[in-house]
């Protein structure tokens, strides 16, 4: 090899020997950079599922639950709870429904508070009305009860509160608005045949004895819509609503 | 000549080697971001650093989410995503673009014939993806095509390097030849490039196995009015109950993972709908979904052919929203051309809405999330994360006869 030669290779071996070091040094630097940085990474994560309460926190998702309409006051739902428990809705399987002395007890409210209640359900709920001393109900009561039976939406708890007319006297009318009741919850067992009716259906007969109607109530939604309505005819009847509140 | 050509397939080699080291970086942290079980906003741009995007059509989230992001989903949670293997290899082409740009014309033969073949290797996994993208997902994520993108300037390169090669021959003074132990030697240098940050990832990653039973269990297992949905599969082995609703994107990406990694049919499958539309749903003070109400009860009227309607709501998920949100009587056309006068009929009937409203109370008797979907296996509740990018590992460990 001659002289000019040796003096030319010398500096491109140089040359090719930096462009090596200095490539291999890059792609190294930049491999084990992106590795420690994916390291980080998954170890950063790792934190956050250990510590999760300030992610958590703000990421809080609803719980899917019945209904909590705006009229579920403390008031109302106390006395909804009582119902529940002392009817026999939650707990005892021993017995249905509640008698004028167990309203008067539990409610431990006026006639005038009690009625007062319910007023908020003026659109969910429906008066079916009887005939003067009978418990059955006509085509259009069965029609409107299943209607309303059928119009459940988010709502748990479906309330009877049947009632007898001031005519007759307390044992009868009290004998009277409890067939009513059940004449009620027998037409929603035969007609939809549901096995939770009776953890859902709340029933409380108060004969003429407890919350008597006032005319007022002829003005909701009633099964005798074409007929007059006074205040004995009000109070022959089995009010019934869903209750959307959350106990 | 053939020096610039060289310089000038390094230098592009180099500039896709960096772009696409950064795309895969983008992605591989959207990627590892979702392995603290939390939801998070995913990079979506061919703009390297633009703003996270949180909307539901983002094509990047359907890309991270499908099963085609990761590999050894059963063996780990959320398995290794491929961006990890991109990101090595575009190191190493990048330290390797830089060695042939400062050679230039003393840059051996044998590294441009390197970069000339396996310079391809990234676009020949861009196309696979691409592919798929086009063929399974429907949707081009924009940090994706920043990679294929990349991918192609690295074989843009390689071609440059072999018309390099091709002018060598009317050079005075020739290229060094390199030793064929070298060509071995960066092949060697790639693959452990590739696949070193995929090493330390699986090994830093946590133990998932605790949080998988600490979702919640079905108070209340069986509906009394047998009101819920059977679907039909082909060889059940497990029990499950899905909570799904026909317009949710998140419903449809779930339904189709299980489908495509074969789960779906090895499952019982007992549906409740639960559509997230206040016209039936009371637990929302907003419509999120419009006609998922309507849809929900044409699953219910579809009888025998539940699945059927089920998936075809999933398919046509997109034009279906669109309708419900404009025109909700065009929607009812549609069901109806579809499946049917009865089907559509069926819809208006006050059985089907009391059905419906069975499911509902289903889901409240439960106190189950008001999301979906939400998958129980028997009465375990499986973690919103472990139904997309855990769903093969969390599979794997608590119902492996499901897996194929």
């Amino acid at each position: 090899m001659s002289e000019a030669t040796q003096q030319e290779a010398t500096p491109s071996l140089a040359n090719k020997a930096g462009a090596a070091l200095v490539g291999s040094l890059v792609g190294a630097v930049l491999v084990l950079g992106a590795t420690l940085s994916v390291r980080g990474m998954v170890s950063g994560a790792a934190d956050r599922m250990k510590h999760p309460e300030a992610v958590k926190k703000e990421l809080a998702v609803a719980v899917a639950d019945d209904t909590e309409a705006p009229y579920c006051t403390p008031a109302f739902k106390t006395v909804l709870q009582r119902v529940l428990n002392a009817c026999g809705l939650v707990g005892s399987e021993s017995r249905r429904g509640c008698q004028p002395a167990d309203v008067k007890t539990f409610a431990s409210i006026s006639d005038e508070d009690f009625n007062a209640l319910f007023t908020p359900l003026k659109d969910r709920g429906a008066v079916l009305m009887f005939d003067d001393g009978k418990d059955d109900l006509d085509p259009d009561g069965r029609k409107l009860l299943e209607e309303k039976w059928l119009d459940r939406k988010g709502a748990r708890y479906f309330f009877v509160v049947a009632r007898a007319s001031k005519k007759g006297n307390v044992d009868m009318n009290r004998a009277l608005s409890h067939r009513r009741a059940n004449s009620v919850m027998l037409d929603l067992a035969n007609a939809f045949h549901d096995p939770d009716l009776d953890k859902q259906v709340g029933l409380l007969w108060l004969g003429n004895e407890f919350a008597q109607l006032g005319k007022d109530w002829c003005e909701w939604p009633t099964s005798r819509e074409k007929k007059s309505c006074s205040p004995e005819a009000i109070n022959r009847s089995a009010f019934v609503s869903w209750v959307d509140c959350r106990l | 000549m053939a020096a610039n050509r060289a310089k000038w397939a390094g230098g592009l080699a180099l500039a896709g080697a960096l772009l696409g080291l950064v795309f895969a970086a983008y992605s591989t942290s959207d990627y590892a971001a979702h392995l603290d079980r939390q939801i998070h906003a995913i990079h979506c741009s061919f703009i390297p650093g633009a703003p996270v995007d949180s909307g539901e059509g983002n094509a990047c989230k359907t890309a991270l989410f499908s099963p085609y992001s990761a590999l050894f989903r059963q063996s780990f949670w959320g398995g290794v995503p491929i961006s990890l293997f991109a990101l090595g290899s575009f190191g190493f082409f990048a330290g390797f673009a830089l060695f042939v740009l400062l050679g230039g014309a003393r840059t051996p033969k044998r590294a441009l014939q390197f970069m000339g073949t396996i310079g391809l290797t990234p676009l020949l996994a861009s196309l696979v993806m691409f592919t798929i993208s086009a063929v399974q997902l429907h949707a081009f994520c924009k940090v994706c095509i920043g990679i294929y993108f990349s991918s192609g300037l690295l074989a843009a390169a390689g071609l440059m390097a072999w018309l390099a090669l091709r002018d060598d021959a009317s050079q005075a003074s020739p290229r060094p030849p390199g030793s064929a132990l070298m060509l071995g030697g960066w092949l060697a240098a790639l693959g452990a490039a590739s696949v070193l940050p995929a090493l330390v990832y699986v090994s830093t990653l946590p133990d998932y196995r605790p949080m998988m039973s600490s979702c919640g269990k079905l108070a209340v297992a069986t509906e009394a009015h047998g009101a819920l949905v059977k679907l039909p599969t082909s060889s059940p082995v497990q029990a499950v109950t899905l909570f799904e609703d026909p317009l949710c994107p998140t419903c449809k990406a779930f339904h189709e993972r299980m489908v495509v990694e074969g789960v779906f049919e090895r499952l019982d499958v007992t549906l409740a709908m639960f559509p997230l539309d206040n016209e039936c749903n009371w637990m929302l003070d907003r419509t999120l979904h419009p006609g998922a109400c309507t849809l929900s009860k044409a699953v219910l009227c579809g009888k025998e052919r539940a699945r059927a309607v089920l998936e075809w709501s999933y398919a046509e998920q997109e034009t279906l929203r669109d309708i419900a949100k404009t025109n909700p009587k065009a929607l009812r056309e549609r069901i109806s051309a579809k499946w049917g006068a009865d089907v559509n009929a069926c819809i208006d009937e006050k059985d089907t809405t009391v059905r419906l409203n069975r499911h509902l109370h289903f889901a409240a008797d439960n106190h189950v999330p008001v999301s979906t979907p939400q998958m129980f296996l028997g009465d375990k509740r499986l973690c919103d994360e472990d139904t997309d990018l855990g769903l093969k590992y969390t599979l794997a460990q608590l119902a492996p006869q499901v897996l194929p």
